[in-house]
């Protein structure tokens, strides 16, 4: 005899992340809903839960009367043996009912090391894993996202996906759906009549042949989907939809506190960084609308704690007037504002005193590079100077403790920029104790964490080639060796999953077989360090042939046609072969607010491309 | 004024239910998810002094994950006066579901004072053994003490002064037990015991639905 889902909470760890039913998360009528949503987030609840999209578009879906949108969360290891031994499917938190007599089933790419886990969510929910052996009775399986900027790894496996901000074409995707749904829904045809959309990109409507060399021929688009898919965006953030209140869990999760977004986008244009294009041009909120919906999030949650949220918030360009206006009301109510990384030197004395009533985070920079010639290369204009500055200025304030944030495997690095990065730690410290109003008796603590640069989609070094496992390795090595103060703490990320997030992040459609049979091998859990086991990923590549390091480690030509050129993100590939040559001659492009540089978001007409 | 200069604050007992899916909030979540609820509910509550200012709620008796509580009860200190009922009546407005605010009033006794807890245990799958389980001699139990010690108890001690309830779907135990910093009896012992009892090998477990009716000091009268 089985165990019924209620037995079941009684036997795992932590029942919290599964029971549902917490403050402000929504339950309706089924009966009286015409669209159910899944929404999927393809990892554990304590990180879906700290996610603010997912917070964003929960509510969205739900404040429309007729859709009930539920959250979905990968089971713990212990959960997930339950439900199979047990024959429970996967279920929606709010209403405990099997997702697969849902209406949709919509997945986050967050990370391309969570595609494995999405198809384990669908075996849980009892799907077939292709969406070729899905008919009209099964739900329709989408997906949004940033790694919805090259879905080919996984295309196999969805019905459509939405490129880039959601908030629009979902309500689009729905009301397209009321109108199939009351006409006698068809499978093909309703995703026929969704290309027709902007930004959705149907991936069984586009055939992809190969050249001899396993680089790709051509891509067609058939029955009438367009040959390049846009991705949209929201243009007004002030008008666009916020949620005024989030579902607040119960048990502990990654980032529990409000959120506001302040702008999206990101002016710098890091060449590394795929978040700083794909999400072009930015668009920011005014402080009175931020200040509004903060206050709005704080009282219907009580969270005591609530943070700004966007790429490089100190950019942010009225933040001199948003923290004054968020601090009258949060002083009074015992409510902390966080302040990711924000650079501490560009706030006025008073501002500054005020901040530190509250509790402060670490001080954190992220130089990337060791060197200047780096840092110019990955177009990084943090100068040496402004660090050493603020983190003087940050030791006199009582500070004692320094994060710092860097790539292994750039490209164009050489050891000097491996060693370059010791140095900046040393000279950290040294500036710790030249400081003579330092606290007596306290050392300094610098941590310097080191990850392996993965070339992604739409970035400048989208053609350059990985290091290799050993060449990062070495790198990490020689990185140890150089430092002379126990000051300083070393962190590396592994390179073992930094190469798999490698050849999934510019792999094609040959790599949904291989997802699959690695999936069948039991990875499952890629993106937790204890669940991660390369080896069964190349013994799979082994077994079908696929040889990593054609997606990983090779240079591509610059016109070569890239799995992901079908798609458009606004940024041209003239703009991304202008900023590779750049980037090998160590020289730099100013950030939007500077000079446009024309990379192609301006067509859209929004934000700072029109300041 | 009170100690320390600050004025006197006025302490609060306050009285809920702890029900439905509420039932798997943890004790240690539990302090931060009524720490919110009083925070939107607006309530003038007391912040500890010192860098790490929070506010000051203390709980009588921590409840197992799992089990509901018809008796709960935590403490706060209010900065300013304000009618009880209004407190309970806005307190109930900021709770999430299945926590239910029902009094609030001065505190009487200390929650050290805390000897016994009344528990129901109700049993609703393979219920047909309970009578013989019931009827051994002595139903031993290891327990563990938070050092690690493991003793054997009796629960058949236990057992004889419970009420049971059999009928045809389900079988209901009212059982005090101690629950004390000095000496506690999980309720689960039993259920476990009664596990071992039907599956001998293991196989399976029985489980059973626990609720905390009562918490009592060593005279048997109800946590005030």
């Amino acid at each position: 005899m089985a165990y019924c889902l209620e037995d079941v909470f009684r036997l795992v760890q932590k029942p919290g992340r599964y029971t549902g039913g917490e403050l402000n998360s929504v339950t309706k009528d089924k009966e009286k809903v015409a669209i159910r949503f899944a929404f999927c987030f393809p990892d554990l609840y304590e990180v879906g839960m700290s996610h603010l999209g997912m917070k964003l578009l929960y509510g969205l879906y739900n404040s429309q009367e007729d859709v009930w949108c539920e959250r979905v969360f990968m089971p713990d290891t212990d959960m997930e043996e339950l439900m199979r031994q047990n024959g429970i499917k996967l279920f929606g938190l709010e209403s405990r009912d099997a997702i697969d007599t849902f209406d949709f089933i919509g997945f986050t790419l967050q990370y391309e090391l969570s595609f494995t886990a999405i198809l384990n969510m669908l075996e849980l929910a009892g799907l077939p894993l292709h969406a070729a052996e899905r008919d009209s009775s099964y739900p329709l399986v989408i997906a949004g996202g940033p790694c919805t900027c090259n879905p080919e790894p996984i295309a196999d496996f969805f019905d459509l996906f939405i490129l880039g901000e959601g908030e629009e074409v979902s309500l689009e995707l729905n009301d397209l759906y009321r109108r199939h749904k009351s006409q006698g829904y068809d499978k093909d045809k309703f995703l026929k009549e969704a290309v027709k959309i902007e930004g959705v990109y149907v991936p069984s409507l586009y055939d992809i042949s190969y050249n001899y060399d396993g680089t790709i021929a051509s891509v067609d688009a058939c029955d009438g989907a367009p040959a390049k898919v846009k991705k949209r965006i929201v243009g007004d953030l002030n008008t666009a939809y916020y949620p005024e209140s989030f579902v607040v869990p119960y048990i502990d999760i990654v980032h529990d506190r409000a959120m506001s977004e302040v702008f999206r986008g990101c002016i710098r244009g890091c060449r590394f960084c795929q978040a700083g294009f794909i999400y072009r041009p930015v668009r920011e909120k005014s402080p009175e609308v931020i200040d509004a919906q903060s206050r709005s999030l704080c009282e219907s949650t009580g969270y005591e704690e609530f943070s700004l949220s966007s790429l490089s918030t100190s950019d942010y360009s009225e933040i001199e007037r948003l923290l004054p206006m968020l601090l009258d009301w949060a002083e009074d109510q015992q409510t902390n504002i966080s302040l990711p990384s924000l650079r501490i030197d560009g706030f006025s004395q008073e501002l500054a005193a005020r901040l530190n009533v509250l509790r402060r985070s670490g001080l954190t920079f992220a130089p990337e590079a060791g060197t200047q010639r780096l840092r110019d290369a990955i177009n990084k204009n943090l100068s040496e100077e402004e660090i050493l500055d603020t983190a003087r200025k940050a030791f006199s304030a009582g500070w004692t403790s320094v994060k710092l944030y860097f790539m292994n495997g750039l490209p164009t690095e050489t050891m000097e920029d491996i060693e370059g990065i010791a140095e900046l730690g040393q000279k950290i410290v040294d500036c710790y104790y030249q400081n003579p109003n330092r606290l007596k008796g306290k050392g300094v603590n610098v941590t310097i964490s080191v990850a392996c640069f993965v070339p992604k989609p739409f970035t400048p070094f989208q053609w350059e080639p990985q290091d290799t496992i050993e060449v990062l390795q070495q790198k990490q090595k020689h990185l140890r060796n150089s430092l002379t103060t126990r000051k300083i703490t070393l962190r590396w990320h592994d390179a073992s999953t930094s190469f798999l997030e490698g050849v999934i992040a510019r792999g094609d459609r040959r790599l949904c077989g291989v997802m699959e049979e690695a999936f069948r091998r039991g990875c499952k859990r890629d993106a937790w360090s204890e669940h991660f086991n390369l080896n069964t990923w190349l013994e799979v590549m082994n077994d079908l042939n696929i040889d990593p390091h054609f997606y990983a480690n090779r240079r591509r030509e610059y016109d070569e046609i890239l799995p992901w050129d079908h798609l458009n993100y606004g940024v041209t590939k003239a703009f991304l072969i202008k900023e590779n040559r750049l980037a090998h001659e160590s020289r730099t492009t100013p950030n939007c607010r500077q000079n446009c540089s024309g990379c192609g978001a301006a067509g859209w007409g929004k934000g700072v491309c029109l300041e | 004024m009170g100690e320390r200069g600050l004025p006197r604050m006025k302490e609060v007992r306050i009285r809920f239910r702890k029900i439905g899916r509420a039932k798997y909030i943890s004790h240690l979540d539990l302090t931060r998810t009524m720490t919110r609820a009083l925070r939107r509910a607006g309530i003038p509550i007391w912040y500890t002094e010192g860098f790490n200012r929070h506010p000051y709620v203390t709980f009588a008796s921590p409840l197992s994950l799992g089990f509901e509580g018809l008796c709960e009860s935590m403490d706060i200190r209010l900065v300013q006066d304000m009618p009880m009922e209004e407190l309970v009546a806005v307190l109930n407005s900021a709770m999430p579901e299945g926590l239910e605010v029902y009094a609030a009033d001065q505190p009487v006794m200390k929650a050290r004072e805390i000897a016994f807890a009344r528990y129901r245990l109700t049993f609703t799958g393979d219920i047909e053994k309970i009578p013989d389980f019931l009827a051994q001699d002595s139903i031993i139990a290891e327990k563990r003490s938070k050092k690690g010690v493991v003793r054997q108890i009796d629960l058949k001690t236990y057992l004889e002064k419970s009420d049971i309830h059999i009928d045809s779907e389900k079988t209901e135990l009212e059982i005090t037990l101690p629950c004390s910093s000095s000496e506690t009896v999980n309720p689960m012992l039993i259920a476990a015991a009664y596990s071992d009892y039907v599956f001998k090998n293991n196989t399976k477990k029985a489980f059973c639905d626990v609720s905390r009716l009562d918490l009592m000091n060593s005279q048997g009268c109800s946590f005030k």
